[in-house]
């Protein structure tokens, strides 16, 4: 039983308010002051290249953690998919196959760890954190043994390379292909988890796991879908992180994980019951892509830039958390 | 008996404590006497919890004065009130489930030897401990996940005594307990009240009340009441007093009026559990079920709602057989459970009123697969008004609502569903009795709009004073049908416990 | 009115039927179940000593135990803050920012040396670092009430900024007389890095499993409502872990840069290993809690594994992936022991 809380109303309203938009008013902050720091901060040419090489492919994995999260579990794996369907990928391009296949392929990779994950934590009863610890170890190792340590794959010329730019260099109306692939992935992952009612069963297991089953959920065969999801929206990034950089380098999906768990999080504190939801997790990718960017601009060493934005994510995890405690 | 020289163990006078605008105890009072078991009824909301917290220095009363052993205490805290004697056996038990018994029983206070505990010791005392009071041999290092409630219970009340516990707080301490435990139990109790400790027992069972109490202080509307002996005032008179209603009125009349069968089950067995299960629900009836710890009515319950599998035997919904494989397969059979733990299973609470009443029919407000606000959100405004759900609202969130109501958003779900069977596991149990003469009503309502419902209970009041038949299990078998005149509290416990046999139908 | 009898009803039979099969079927299981896990870890250990040349040979073994001291150190860390925040790792305690506190720790340290500050200073102040961002994770997890899981995550980051700050992402060669002793002196023919694990083992035992704050760490992990109701003060013991972590996190860089006689980057990779310690050492626990045994013994097999592979020409790529299947089957295993025989 809560006991109610000593603070006059007031201050409580304006506690939850703070809570609530947190996300928003750092982020507005944050911008204002690197757009009084640097001229350029704003510019159209920036803001482009940021969203462009920044924002995309975070964003994509942090689309997939969203719905992984929402089902209360979390995939520590996404990286292993990301990279596994980049290596298939350019594999396959390398040893001449169309670009179809290639991209087919890839993204079957990513689902085949999905459904491990899914076979781990739905049959076996595996807790998700762990779960998918193991399949990171075993991803881990797959890739360094088949590229004999770490070995990248470059195809910088010849038809490979006409694919790459294909999908990551072609535009439309001047847009980037693969903003539209993000535009495409945030629509459907928002149908899918606010409108759909796949949705609803997937935020009730995450919120109660044992009221969803009690009330004819089938729990295994959702949070299977739930992780194939998220792999396969990893995979979809594994293809255009291949195709930006015509390469497939080894174990660079990792760097996305703890960005992506970050910026889900991060978004969580736009709802007050610390529900993920897609615009949330899109603000946090956008808020650490800004930060990245206006440090940068700003002349901050690199090194320091990790620094910086590990400060800020814990203070907006600390404005959500202590002051909804606070509120209540 | 009480004696003129009997010394207060603890007094607590003029307590008032308000919580935001809720005034949840107003000018209480409460006098425990050494050597003597008081109890200590109410509804939920009465504020015999508060006063219970606020003697464990949980809550901070607002004004009033609390003395322990004839010394006025201020201040207090949990470790304040245990130096001065008084410890509280808490209905969660509050146990480490990692721990073995002798950690349990000793934990912050171990026998050590420098910074070093001495695990041997504290080991050797626990068991003596248990077996002098309880006169039971309990392996001390036995971990205390893996013991029965009542052992829970018994080492809970040992950690109390071997801090020399003058004053014993037991908050519904019979819950999930057998009549053997708990007939043991009070032995216990009788005997350290002769030892000259106080022992507090709330409760909401009033036959226990009844049975142990000398003293009970009846608690309602935050204040105390009456301090009554039971051996003087009748339990009704008790109720009364606690819901300042006569009792009478708390089972509503039912309407009998039954039709075709709806729940058809024949030869429903489960090795190990139950068999030869014959069991029939017709529309509008309300047919209670009921057996001991083991007899295999919770595993017949079970079974239809899929979470096990019968080995054989058949059930029919309607006349069509149908195969319950899981809770999925019933719910789009029609069968509604609304199972025991209702926070757990029932509702949940993290989730919306909206939410919760449309999980477990969400196909009927979407399209495609897509889910139609509008229509969810009207359809959840009709069942908060139907079953009169006291909310601010359908977007209010489950845990914010009173036990009785969250009952009502779980019933409301299923409703949604249009279920055609109800089956409830323990629907009333840790619901205060306003919300049960809730619950009844609305289950009333529902058999009268023809739903068919089946009641698992243990309360045998309520399943002789509200059911239109009661079937009896025992050792897996049907060993009777009560209904009628010859529905009455006394059958149902003898032909539970195998003492009798009655496959009649009294008119 | 009828005179209302107890609502219960007793059958001996009937209850004797019930619990005692139950906890005796679930007790055999997961006795068996501890039993296939140390069994399969002895069958591992066994065909190493037989297939991999040298592998028995005192002095390799002793230097399994050097390498893996560093590991040891942290993964006790580790296991403190499992223990006291809860086994449940997605909600409970964990530090993901232990090995990025020791890099920080390391190049500090490091950069002190460089500097010419002598010993004791540099020593100082790098016990003063780690401890220092122990602390900010209590007062995050505690003080903020961040999860965790988040929190620790969001540490990890900025240690991991200001390692890469101080090294400039350089290797930082250093020397000293207390390195020298570490890493040269020997007594009883074990080196000071191994006699370093052994002595913390020693005092982590003595601390964790014979001391009542040890007793009192697992009941705030175990069901922190129930310590306070028992007047243990949880937030002060989580604090404690958290602080303690970043303190193993520090004795550990030490360890780390006499041995390699620099502070590198790139410690941030052994967060996985020292997580895989300490959760594989849950097997080894009748109750399925970390313990320090466990943990020792999960450090020395993944030592023996790295070691072994290595001695059998076997690239050392696979001992990711063989962590990784061995987390999931312990896990597997004992979560299927844990379970409650009812079927949910």
């Amino acid at each position: 039983m809560s006991t109610l809380s000593q603070n006059p109303r007031g201050i409580r309203q304006i506690s939850t308010f703070f809570a609530n938009y947190s996300l928003l008013i750092v982020f507005a902050l944050m911008c204002a002051t690197f757009a009084i720091a640097t001229p350029t901060f704003l510019s159209p040419s920036n803001l482009f290249n940021v969203l462009v090489n920044n924002v995309v492919l975070l964003a994509i994995v942090a689309l997939g953690l969203t719905i992984v999260i929402s089902s209360g579990g979390i995939d520590l794996s996404v990286g292993v998919s990301v990279d596994l369907a980049s290596m298939v990928f350019v594999m396959l391009l390398a040893a001449g196959h169309s670009g179809l296949v290639a991209v087919g392929a890839g993204l079957g990779a990513a689902i085949l760890v999905g459904l491990l994950n899914a076979v781990l934590i739905t049959r076996l009863k595996i807790s998700p954190f762990l779960a998918t610890l193991g399949v990171l170890f075993i991803g881990q190792s797959t890739q360094q043994l088949a590229t004999n340590g770490g070995q990248p794959i470059y195809l910088i010329t010849g038809t490979p390379a006409h694919q790459f730019d294909l999908i990551a260099r072609s535009s439309f109306l001047s847009v980037p292909t693969p903003v539209y692939v993000l535009a495409a992935c945030a629509v459907v992952v928002y149908l899918l988890l606010h409108r759909s009612v796949f949705g609803r069963q997937v935020v009730a297991l995450g919120v109660q796991p044992g009221v969803a089953r009690y009330s004819g959920i089938r729990v295994g065969r959702q949070l299977s879908w739930v992780y194939v999801a998220g792999a396969l929206l990893a995979g979809v990034t594994g293809i255009l992180l291949s195709s930006t950089v015509k390469s497939y380098v080894p174990l660079s999906g990792n760097a996305f994980l703890l960005d992506a768990i970050g910026a889900t999080f991060i978004g969580t504190t736009l709802s007050s019951e610390r529900r993920p939801t897609v615009l949330g997790t899109l603000l946090g990718v956008l808020m650490l892509a800004a930060m990245k960017n206006g440090l940068l601009l700003v002349g901050w060493n690199f090194y320091w830039q990790q620094v910086g934005i590990g400060v800020l994510v814990f203070v907006v995890l600390a404005a959500s958390f202590a002051l909804r405690r606070g509120a209540h | 008996m009480r004696t003129s020289e009997q010394r207060i163990a603890v007094s607590m006078k003029g307590i008032n404590k308000r919580f935001g605008s809720v005034q949840a105890l107003d000018d209480a009072n409460l006098d425990i006497a050494c050597g003597t078991i008081h109890g200590l009824v109410g509804q939920n909301g009465a504020g015999k919890s508060t006063i219970i917290k606020v003697l464990a220095g949980i809550n901070i009363p607002d004004s009033g004065t609390v003395e322990i052993m004839g010394k006025r205490v201020e201040r207090l805290s949990p470790s304040v009130v245990e130096r001065h004697g008084v410890h509280f056996i808490h209905q969660d038990r509050l146990l480490v489930p990692t721990a073995t018994v002798g950690e349990a029983v000793f934990l912050r206070h171990e026998p050590k030897f420098g910074p070093f505990i001495r695990r041997r010791l504290m080991d050797r005392q626990a068991a003596a401990l248990i077996k002098t009071y309880f006169d039971i041999e309990l392996d001390p290092g036995v971990l205390v996940q893996d013991l029965t409630t009542a052992q829970q219970k018994i080492v809970q009340i040992t950690r109390a005594l071997a801090q020399k516990a003058r004053v014993l707080v037991l908050d519904e301490p019979t819950a999930a307990l057998v009549k053997r435990e708990v007939d043991s139990l009070f032995s216990v109790l009788r005997r350290l009240r002769d030892e000259g400790i106080a022992v507090i027992f709330i409760s909401h069972y009033m036959q226990e009340i009844e049975a142990l109490c000398d003293t009970v202080t009846v608690m309602r509307n935050g204040t105390d009441v009456g301090v009554v002996s039971p051996g003087e005032t009748p339990v009704d008179k008790i109720i009364a007093m606690m819901i300042n209603r006569d009792v009478g009125e708390m089972f509503p009349a039912r309407q009998t009026k039954v039709g075709a069968p709806v729940l058809q089950i024949t030869g429903y067995g489960r090795a190990g559990s139950f068999n030869n299960i014959d069991l029939e629900v017709r529309r509008g009836e309300i047919v209670g079920l009921t057996g001991l710890l083991g007899s295999g009515a919770k595993e017949i319950v079970r079974c239809l709602f899929g979470l096990q599998q019968p080995d054989r035997g058949t059930v029919k919904l309607e006349n069509k057989l149908i195969n319950i494989g899981s809770p999925m397969q019933a719910v789009q059979h029609g069968i509604a459970m609304l199972p025991e733990d209702r926070r757990a299973h029932g509702v949940a609470l993290g989730l919306s009123v909206r939410e919760n009443v449309s999980l477990a029919s969400l196909g009927r407000y979407s399209q495609l697969g897509f889910m139609r606000r509008g229509s969810e959100r009207s359809a959840v405004t009709d069942f908060i008004r139907e079953l009169s759900i006291k909310t601010p609202g359908g977007e209010t969130l489950v845990r914010n609502l009173s036990g009785g109501n969250q009952q009502k958003v779980a019933i409301a779900k299923w409703l949604s569903c249009h279920s055609k069977v109800y089956v409830l596991d323990e629907p009333t149990v840790a619901v205060d009795v306003a919300a049960k003469v809730e619950i009844y009503t609305l289950l009333n309502r529902l058999a009268s709009e023809g739903a068919a419902i089946l009641m698992l209970s243990s309360d045998l009041l309520e399943l002789s004073d509200f059911c239109d038949r009661v079937l009896v299990v025992y050792r897996g078998e049907l060993v009777g049908e009560f209904s009628g005149d010859a529905l009455d509290s006394d059958h149902l416990l003898a032909a539970s416990s195998g003492a009798q046999r009655n496959e009649g139908v009294a008119a | 009115m009828t005179t209302v009898h107890s609502t219960y009803s007793q059958d001996e039979a009937a209850l004797e039927a019930a619990p005692p099969r139950v906890t005796r079927r679930k007790a055999i299981g997961a006795l068996a179940i501890r039993l296939g896990a140390v069994a399969a870890f002895a069958a591992i250990l066994i065909y190493l000593a037989i297939a991999a040349p040298g592998f028995t040979l005192p002095g390799n073994l002793i230097n399994i135990v050097e390498q893996s001291a560093i590991l040891g150190v942290m993964a006790f860390g580790m296991s403190m803050v499992i223990i006291g925040g809860g086994s449940n790792v997605t909600e409970g305690g964990i530090d993901l920012s232990i090995a990025a506190n020791m890099g920080v720790c390391a190049a500090v340290y490091a950069k002190l040396l460089m500097l010419g500050y002598s010993d004791a200073p540099a020593l100082g102040a790098t016990l003063m670092v780690g401890i220092a961002i122990g602390a900010l994770n209590a007062y995050a997890v505690v003080g903020l009430g961040i999860l965790p899981l988040l929190a620790t995550l969001a540490v990890m980051n900025i240690a991991a900024g200001i390692e890469l700050t101080v090294t400039q992402n350089t290797v930082l060669s250093v020397s000293s007389r207390f390195l020298d002793f570490l890493s040269t002196s020997s007594a009883f023919g074990i080196s000071a890095l191994a006699g370093s694990l052994i002595l913390a083992s020693i005092i982590m035992i003595a601390l964790v499993h014979f001391t009542s704050f040890g007793l009192r760490l697992y009941a705030v992990g175990g069901h922190p409502e129930a310590a306070r109701a028992a007047g243990i003060s949880a937030s002060r013991y989580v604090m404690f872990t958290y602080m303690f972590s970043g303190l193993c996190a520090a004795i550990s860089s030490v360890l780390m840069v006499s041995r390699l006689s620099s502070s590198t980057p790139g410690s941030g990779e052994m967060l996985l290993s020292v997580l895989a310690a300490a959760l594989l050492g849950t097997v080894f626990s009748r109750r399925f809690v970390p313990t320090i045994g466990g943990t020792l013994l999960s450090v020395l097999f993944i030592g023996c594994l790295a070691n072994g592979f290595q001695l059998l020409n076997v690239s050392s790529y696979w001992v990711n992936g063989v962590q990784g299947a061995l987390i999931l089957l312990v896990v597997a295993t004992t979560s299927f022991a844990r379970k409650p025989e009812s079927g949910q």
